[in-house]
């Protein structure tokens, strides 16, 4: 074995473990599945082939392409991550939230194939079929590219330049922002709900993983000198693809081991099979794609953790007792409140900020709005006649109309929900309950009428930003992010972390560590009053259903609502549990939270709830107390003849 | 305008072979929520099973024959040995979609290995052609033109008034309800994978044949086709497949003539794209 195939080997699996590293990042952190992945590889390298080339009328002019500016070393690797990263700004359009991630996958990996085929096609631009060559290499003038030691310079170099990407994707992936990627990956649709805004979240990683693979383009081509569309066909990303899951999707370090095995594997395997006459000419490489497949599809079997599994982010409770303070552990206590409204603040003694409305007011308001009232001026008909600007009215529905094909699943429905109340929402199933609640926390679109929040209206704003103000909702399937740890679930939702964003993050932990250990005090006093510390640090997905509407509840509780919008929170919950969480709903409450609730369990809605609003077939039938609704007779033949 | 004539012949027939591809590829989809990007490789297994038994001497027509048949059972084998277990697993949609990439591979690299990197063809007679104005067909594009209508016909009988076909939409539209209200989703699956997958195995055989000649990895590029129509018309709705075939092989072949051929899939390409970035449910769907 002679240094430069120990060169060779280097080279590649520096270029190959960094293009994982991309992809890890995208696919395996943020659950942006880029089937189209090779595309930006492909225009890095072809960057750094234009950028460092002479015009195309040098040598003959026997290549022809765009630019050849003739540029200096490290100019074309630089403007390889650039393009790199700027080319994933077309198709940030294909993973917004409108689009299923599968059909985005399709769409990206469509593109992979028509441009191949294009930069195959049409010579002029990148030479077609043929491809770049005689791409001079970094230094190339004041070295000797083919001296041992040219070669072991370019080896280490990237070598580095494949550390730092590992260093840049782990410090993203370990920050608060990480963590939002990961919720992301886990459920998209409660991540928006959440306040995480999707668009921009995949778009950074779209940009991010496309300029590590575009640097790992024009590093490749600078080693290789030639690139041609034969390098990039879309079967190349499926490579990677298999590196990733074989290694471990979600670990970086599973990144590295899997560009390792296979695409520097299978090509090294694949030389020492003796090669013979008696065999098709294709049969190795065409066996060769055959075992990728395999393989794919045997870890996803098998194995879909991958070799090196996504690590748990264990976050220790010991340090955490100490910044909560003495809090007490013990259900029930009158003192415990505070803890869970007060924003980011470790000991119980200040009052809750909570920050709108004082809270004496809010108590006031609480015990003066008389149940009847509620009656009078909140109703199915005309809440824009009867509303006077009012400022208790927090959140308000006019006239929603939501129509699925023909069906009018909520149909005219006005409702008002004042500042500081418990409002149970109830009726049979398909009464448009889940719908409703949806479109006032901007899951769903209304088909018609207008959704008012704070007095402001807030029809057109997406879930996440309504979420930022303040409303938001928890679901009625399970909705916890599966592969979180309990305690990183709560952790998810809290807002103006400093290290919930992509500047954040790479700011380093020492930027956003006291926004961190303040979030962990206040989830770690949550979780103690819940009774799930124990708990903190598994994963969600492992939990029982009762607990995860816990972990669901406290999440929400987690993001500072000024509304909280509960998707029948009991279901499933034992009912010791279930009054307890409705105790603790109250005393929000009195703090100034406001709670719009769907329940089917009317001796909770009893108990908690006043007013209660009654919907049958997309309208709203009745409000009152519960008992009050139980006196009329539509209201109960609703329910039974549902 | 004898180009365009001759161009829109070519595009009667590539939209022909397109409609059955695509009507069983958005069916598949439909009932058993696989979007089975191994769909191309199927097809050209198919055509390649056909080549085998024609190069063996048997007419071309019987071939096909079989083909439909092995790519039926194949189907219904790939689901059950391969999709329905990692369904019943509960994964989701995308590592369906990585799976079923993954057995792209195996079986679109399995055919290469053993039929060799060479392109083949048919041996077969082409039949007389008829001719008008520039727009020619020869007997063999007609028979296309005339199954694709025979299927199109078929899958509107089978849905519209067929107990199974009743069933697959059921099922396609809500695979618990469907179960609740009494109908055996195990048996409809199947059957659906057993009648999509012979929908393949004869869009393979007749894109072969009018390739003329084919290799492995030809349905690469045709799978594209494949996804544009099925997306123009809404992915799992039938008519909306015959329709964006029918738009799709029109525009590519039309267009084919009057800029370098090889350009040709672009305009499917920017429908694909247009439809998943402007309106994913398709243009027969509902808006989203």
């Amino acid at each position: 074995m002679n240094s430069y195939y120990l060169i060779n080997l280097l080279i590649y699996a520096a270029v190959d473990a960094m293009a994982c590293l991309g992809l890890s990042q995208q696919f395996g952190v943020a659950g942006v599945t880029n089937f189209g992945f090779i595309i930006f590889q492909a225009a890095g390298g072809y960057t750094a082939a234009i950028l460092a080339l002479p015009s195309d009328s040098a040598n003959g002019g026997f290549q022809s392409y765009l630019g050849g500016w003739n540029l200096p070393f490290p100019v074309p690797w630089i403007g390889a991550a650039v393009v790199g990263g700027l080319i994933a700004l077309p198709f940030t359009f294909l993973v917004g939230r409108r689009l299923r991630g599968d059909f985005a996958a399709v769409g990206l990996l469509v593109t992979a194939v028509l441009l191949n085929l294009l930069a195959t096609n049409y010579r002029p631009l990148l030479n077609g079929d043929a491809g770049l060559s005689l791409i001079p290499q970094p230094l190339q003038g004041d070295y000797n590219p083919q001296s041992a030691g040219y070669e072991w310079a370019l080896a280490a170099v990237a070598i580095v330049l494949c550390a730092v990407v590992y260093l840049f994707v782990r410090r993203i992936t370990e920050s608060p922002y990480g963590r939002s990627l990961r919720a992301m990956r886990d459920n998209d649709i409660v991540a928006d709900s959440l306040g995480k805004n999707l668009l921009s979240l995949r778009t950074a990683m779209l940009v991010a993983g496309g300029a590590i693979a575009g640097l790992s383009g024009g590093i490749l081509v600078s080693y290789i000198t030639t690139w041609s569309p034969a390098a990039w066909g879309y079967a190349e990303t499926v490579v990677l693809f298999a590196a990733v899951i074989i290694g471990g999707a979600g670990n970086h370090r599973g990144a590295i081991l899997g560009a390792i095995l296979v695409p520097v594997g299978f090509e090294e395997v694949t030389r020492y099979i003796p090669t013979s006459n008696s065999l098709p000419p294709n049969l190795i490489p065409s066996l060769q794609w055959v075992a990728i497949g395999l393989l794919i599809v045997i870890f996803l079997w098998a194995r879909p953790q991958g070799i090196l599994p996504e690590r748990k982010r264990v976050i220790r409770a010991e340090p955490l007792r100490l910044a909560a303070g003495p809090v007490p552990a013990a259900p029930g206590g009158t003192d415990q409140a505070e803890v869970a409204t007060a924003p980011a603040v470790p000991r119980p003694a200040v009052p809750p900020p909570d920050d709108a409305v004082p809270s004496t007011d809010t108590l006031q308001s609480v015990s003066s709005v008389p149940p009847a009232g509620a009656i009078a001026s909140v109703g199915a008909a005309g809440a824009g006649q009867q509303a006077p600007p009012d400022r208790e009215v927090v959140l308000q529905a006019v006239d929603v109309v939501r129509e699925f094909g023909g069906l009018r699943a909520v149909a005219g429905v006005s409702l008002s929900v004042r500042r500081g109340t418990l409002t149970g929402l109830i009726g049979p199933n398909g009464a448009g309950k889940s719908t409703l609640l949806a479109m006032l926390a901007g899951t769903l679109p209304v088909s018609a009428g207008q959704i008012r929040y704070q007095g402001e209206d807030v029809t057109s704003l997406p879930a996440y930003r309504r979420a930022r103000l303040g409303l938001i909702r928890t679901f009625q399937l399970a909705s916890e992010f599966k592969k979180l740890t309990v305690m990183e679930n709560l952790l998810s939702s809290v807002p103006r972390n400093r290290g919930d964003s992509l500047r954040g993050a790479l700011a380093g932990p020492r930027y956003w560590r006291g926004d961190e250990d303040a979030a962990i005090a206040r989830a770690t006093a949550l979780l103690e009053r819940f009774g799930l510390e124990a708990h903190a640090n598994n994963y969600a997905g492992d939990l029982s259903g009762g607990q995860r509407r816990m972990v669901e509840i406290m999440r929400a509780l987690m993001a500072e609502p000024r509304v909280l919008l509960l998707d029948e929170p009991m279901a499933g919950v034992h009912p010791t549990l279930a009054r307890k969480i409705g105790g603790e709903l109250v005393e929000l409450a009195a703090g100034g939270l406001t709670v719009l609730m769907v329940e089917h369990e009317l001796a909770i809605m009893d108990e908690f709830c006043n007013p209660v609003v009654a919907m049958a077939e997309g309208t709203v039938l009745a409000q009152g107390t519960m008992s009050e609704l139980r006196r009329r007779s539509d209201v109960v033949e609703a329910y039974l003849v549902g | 305008m004898i180009i365009f004539l001759a161009s829109v012949g070519f595009g009667l027939v590539t939209a022909s072979v397109l409609a059955i591809a695509a009507v069983g590829f958005t069916l598949q989809f439909a009932v058993t929520d696989v979007l089975n990007l191994a769909y191309g490789a199927v097809m050209i297994a198919g055509a390649f099973l056909a080549y085998l038994l024609n190069s063996h001497g048997v007419n071309v027509w019987i071939s096909l024959v079989v083909a439909v048949a092995a790519c039926a059972a194949g189907s219904v084998l790939l689901n059950a040995f391969v999709y329905a277990p990692f369904q019943r697993r509960g994964t989701a949609p995308i590592t369906m979609v990585i799976v079923s990439l993954g057995m792209t591979l195996i079986i679109e690299f399995g055919v290469q290995a053993l039929a060799g990197g060479t392109s083949v063809s048919y041996t077969m007679s082409q039949g007389p052609s008829v001719s008008a104005d520039g727009f020619t067909l020869t007997a063999v594009q007609f028979v296309v033109i005339g199954l694709s209508l025979l299927v199109m016909a078929g899958t509107h009988v089978l849905l519209r008034y067929t107990r199974l076909g009743k069933a697959m939409r059921a099922t396609a539209a809500n695979r618990t309800l469907a179960r609740n209200c009494g109908i055996r989703t195990g048996r409809v699956i199947t059957a659906t994978w057993a009648i999509t997958g012979a929908l393949c195995g004869l869009a393979g055989v007749v894109f072969a044949m009018d390739a003329g000649s084919f290799d492995a990895t030809s349905t690469d590029l045709f799978l594209v086709l494949i996804l544009a129509a099925t997306f123009l018309g809404g992915p799992g709705q039938a008519y909306g497949a015959m329709l964006g075939a029918v738009i799709i092989g029109l525009a590519t072949e039309v267009s084919a003539a009057y800029i370098t051929p090889s350009y040709k899939y672009v305009i499917a390409f920017a429908a694909l794209l247009i439809m998943l970035g402007v309106r994913p449910a398709g243009l027969l769907g509902k808006a989203a």
